[in-house]
């Protein structure tokens, strides 16, 4: 049986930093009566708000993990994915919106349409998501929703348009004047929690005309009933202002914007209205499954109650509890104790507790069906599987995962801190698929790396004051690898007679460049010249002389390896000479095979007014960077362009203070390619110079 | 120093196998960026039919060539612009299999540079300034310039084409090709078949192509031919419909 779900909304709240997305959140809590005191993010009485459970989101004041909650407001159930807004962050961000069916983005009514809007938008795009604004902080000096709406039309391409006015700005803001409905609202009350509906102020009056003038015209084209009202000048009714709006909304081709203060308590109750009139239910949106039975035919999720149970894992936590497993159920229901399976890993995992999370809190519920957002305990599995209930092999598709770009190395100050730290490692690396740690064996430094500094940093944070492992930092390092460009022959004879038996191995064939992968190993011996017994010695030679090249110490990659010839003796021939060998013919090829330094390039975007495209262009030049374009969007551009990781660090600072500070970027890993011929001098120097040290 | 050499000397080779075997010599546009005097050039089709590919070959060439090209794609995103090079770029090498293939396509991209415009922010004025800024700086500074989606419908389009012609000189630039979109519905044309909404500027440009479907194939006609290219006014190519590649005689 189909369930309704006409009054269920998943939505996700993102915005750039620092425009008040959790403060508005905390408000809605308190609206809908999931909390009953207002605790601000920067609060005085120390508590934080509610969303940001995290010591450190607390502190700073911004959202680092996204929490998931979920209210009532007028007999309709909302999750709400609180997600972060800061770049390093976007994983969070592009993990909510995937599993979200609509959402409402957050602007500064001062700050506007920022960098990280921007890219939000682009990934709601991603996911067609359809969205609505609030301009937020209308009571700071300098609001202006006007413009701001503005910016959403030319920067962000939304056929945006107000759907009220602000009664009253900056320090003057009172209410808002609703545009469909034609009234004015006011919230009274010490949280604002009781909304006065009055006329609209005359001198208001000729304004909201206007405006709704406009709001019409752009909205008639979604409904027929509108349109012809507009045409026949016959009434026009609430309901069908509002049926054109949610149409427009839906189809992703108009974005509705709403005004207010959060902090204030000004006009945060119209915006959960909103979500219900114009936010899609998960009916409305289709959510694309891939049949694996079916060589990955795509098909569309059926939102029905008795179909086979689908369910995307798109949050892990571990918790005091063990690991904490956020699903969004697209189809079917699951009762507690039922068995559920991961496709990806063919296990089959019993479902002990289920959970509907209030940020940190939780609620113990005995099942959940189509649409619902809700957290499994004990389910060991990654982010992004797919679990069903064995009657269907399908998965959703998968989530986009961005590459790490910084690596820092981390050292434990001492035992205890060192047996913490791998604890805290442990976890973060399960919860963040961004967040990677391996341990350099040749300096016994364990390495970090994620999405840029104030990722890492967090994370290095989070070791201290959650787990106490007090661990100092070194400085941000690249990751270099060495390759070969050319063919290049080995014959090398590995021979020691110390007393006793010897060793003995003669290894004789080529190395050549591999155009895909990290390393192959060819066997070509004919006439055992080489016994099969010690062909996997060699091989492990190979490999072992992979881990570090000649030239600057780092990782070979892209070599392939392939012996035709040997010698052996039938006494002091074993594995490990055949190992040691291998790695003298590795190294005697290796010289010979043009050998070469690869580095990070990472894919850099320059957001920022146009007047400082010409600086931006400059600084990406200076940093041996190649300009791939421009992206011109009336008065913002958008500089791409490949820059080395290297010439990065240091980058945001330059780019704050060549632009005051009106400039942002982003950037992902794009390839490994050749260092120039001065800095490989370099970086072999600075090799040799370290060498000799020791 | 013998490596590098030897790096050089195989993307070199491998530049010139990719420029000779290019279909795109029947045409003789490499007449067109020589040093012989400044063309202009067009790629006129209906929407659909392959104007972009046909200016990335174009600009492709003249890179391998050693030019630099600046593409201005007017209405377009950069990622999609750039798809089209490296989707070119990948058929050009799957035809003929050139050593060093990443190495040369890494050194050719060096020689581009794309700007895109949304319609309503694109000017003559706009796209002069933000040169001079990149030639100003020793950032780029372009040989040649290849405008796609140049809205010639404008009232004021030939003014702007005028203007664009102007800068070719002071920016020592050796051609500029556009590209407009025709209609089925419109039958006006010049004198040389030069469809509207070109028609009436088509002493503009030295040479102006046409992809259009004929017989089940899709041909690149030359409607007018500068002095320097090879082949006569009237001649035709056909296009690979899978690739939007000139298909080898």
């Amino acid at each position: 049986m189909s369930v309704d779900l006409s009054n269920v909304r998943n939505i996700g709240i993102s915005a750039h930093i620092d425009s008040g997305k959790t403060t508005l959140t905390e408000r809605i809590l308190f609206y809908t009566d999931r909390i009953h005191a207002i605790h601000d993010v920067r609060g005085k009485d120390g508590v934080g708000a509610k969303m940001d459970s995290m010591e450190l989101e607390r502190e700073r004041g911004i959202t680092i993990q996204s929490a998931a909650t979920y209210c009532n407001w007028k007999g309709n159930n909302i999750n709400i994915i609180d997600t972060p807004g800061h770049v390093d962050f976007t994983v969070e961000v592009e993990r909510a919106l995937r599993v979200l069916d609509g959402a409402v983005l957050i602007l500064c009514s001062v700050g506007g349409v920022q960098s990280q809007s921007i890219t939000v938008n682009r990934q709601m795009d991603r996911y067609n998501v359809p969205r609505i604004s609030f301009i937020n902080k209308c009571d700071r000096t300098g609001a202006n929703p006007e413009r701001v709406t503005g910016q959403l039309q030319e920067k962000l391409g939304l056929n945006a348009h107000m759907l009220q006015l602000p009664i009253g700005l900056e320090n003057d803001l009172e209410g808002v004047v609703d545009l469909v409905a034609m009234k004015a609202l006011y919230f009274d009350g010490d949280n604002g929690e009781i909304i006065r509906e009055d006329v609209i102020p005359a001198e208001l009056q000729d304004a909201a005309d206007e405006k709704r003038e406009e709001l019409l015209d752009a909205v008639s084209m979604f409904s027929d009933e509108l349109m012809e009202a507009m045409l026949e000048e016959t009434e026009i009714t609430e309901p069908m202002v509002k049926e054109a709006v949610r149409a427009g909304t839906l189809a992703l081709e108009f974005s509705p914007v709403f005004i207010g203060s959060a902090y204030k308590n000004k006009a945060v109750q119209p915006l959960l209205d909103a979500v219900e009139y114009y936010l899609p239910c998960p009916t409305d949106v289709e959510n694309i499954g891939l049949d694996l039975d079916k060589d990955e035919e795509e098909f569309a999720v059926s939102n029905n109650d008795e179909d086979p149970l689908i369910m995307l894992a798109f949050k892990l936590e571990d918790g005091r509890y063990g690991q904490l497993t956020y699903v969004r159920t697209y189809q079917g229901l699951l009762t507690k104790g039922d068995t559920v399976f991961n496709t990806r890993t063919g296990k089959k995992v019993k479902v002990g507790r289920l959970v509907r999370m209030h940020s940190d809190d939780m609620e113990d519920i005995d099942s959940c069906g189509p649409g619902d957002i809700v957290a499994l305990f004990g389910v060991d599995c990654a982010s992004g599987d797919t679990f069903t209930d064995g009657k269907i092999t399908c998965s959703m598709s998968s989530m986009h995962i961005p590459e790490p770009v910084i690596s820092l190395a981390i050292i434990p100050s001492d035992n205890k801190a060192q047996i913490n730290m791998s604890k805290a490692l442990n976890r973060f690396t399960k919860e963040d698929p961004t967040f990677k740690t391996f341990v350099d064996h040749e300096t016994s430094e364990t390495i970090i790396s994620g999405m840029g500094e104030l990722h890492l940093e967090v994370y290095v944070e989070r070791m201290k004051r959650e787990y106490g492992a007090e661990v100092e930092v070194g400085a941000p390092q690249v990751a270099y690898r060495e390759t070969i460009s050319a063919r290049a022959d080995f014959n090398y004879t590995h021979k020691k007679q110390t007393g006793g038996s010897g060793q003995f191995g003669r290894v004789s064939g080529y190395m050549e460049p591999l155009e895909e992968g990290e390393y192959e190993f060819e066997d070509k011996i004919v006439g055992g010249s080489i016994p099969r017994e010690f062909i996997s010695s060699c091989d492990k030679g190979f490999i072992k002389s992979m881990a570090k090249g000649t030239l600057c110490g780092s990782p070979v990659t892209g070599v392939r390896c392939v012996i035709t010839d040997g010698s052996f003796h039938a006494v002091d021939s074993s594995d490990l000479a055949f190992a040691l060998a291998s790695a003298g013919a590795f190294r005697e090829g290796y010289a010979k095979a043009k050998p070469a330094i690869m580095e990070p390039i990472m894919k850099v975007a320059v957001e920022g007014p146009s007047e400082f495209q010409g600086s931006v262009m400059g600084s990406i030049n200076q940093r041996r960077g190649m300009i791939i374009g421009t992206t011109e969007e009336g008065t913002y551009t958008v500089v791409e362009a490949e820059v080395p990781l290297s010439e990065m660090f240091g980058y945001s600072t330059a780019l704050r203070s060549l632009t005051q500070g009106k400039a942002e970027f982003t950037m992902e890993f794009a390839s490994f390619r050749p260092v120039p011929k001065s800095v490989s001098e370099e970086l072999v120097k600075k090799y040799q110079d370290e060498k000799k040290e020791k | 120093m013998a490596a590098a050499n030897d790096y050089i000397r195989g993307i070199t080779m491998g530049k010139e196998d990719l420029v000779s075997n290019n279909p795109l010599r029947a045409l003789g546009l490499e007449k067109e960026d020589g040093n012989d005097g400044r063309r202009v050039g067009l790629v006129m089709a209906r929407a659909g039919l392959g104007k972009t590919a046909i200016l990335v070959q174009i600009a492709m060439d003249s890179m391998l060539r050693d030019n630099k090209v600046l593409h201005v794609a007017i209405g377009e995103g950069l990622e999609k612009t750039r798809t089209w090079y490296d989707d070119i770029l990948g058929l050009m090498n799957q035809d003929q299999n050139v050593e060093n293939f990443q190495q040369i396509v890494d050194s050719v991209m060096q020689n581009r540079m794309i700007m895109t415009f949304k319609e309503n922010s694109f000017s003559a004025a706009t796209l002069e300034e933000r040169m001079e800024d990149l030639s100003q700086q020793g950032i780029f500074k372009a040989d040649c310039l290849v405008v796609d989606g140049f809205d010639f419908t404008k009232e004021d389009s030939a003014s702007a084409l005028n203007e664009l012609k102007g800068f070719m000189e002071k920016n020592d630039l050796k051609m500029i090709w556009f590209s407009a979109v025709s209609h089925r519905e419109d039958d006006r044309v010049s004198a040389n078949g030069v469809p509207a909404p070109c028609h009436e500027v088509d002493d503009a440009f030295d040479t102006v192509l046409l992809i259009s479907p004929e017989d089940g194939d899709l041909r690149l006609k030359t409607l007018k031919c500068s002095a320097a290219c090879s082949v006569d006014a009237g001649k035709s190519l056909i296009l690979d419909p899978a690739t939007m590649l000139i298909k080898k005689a």
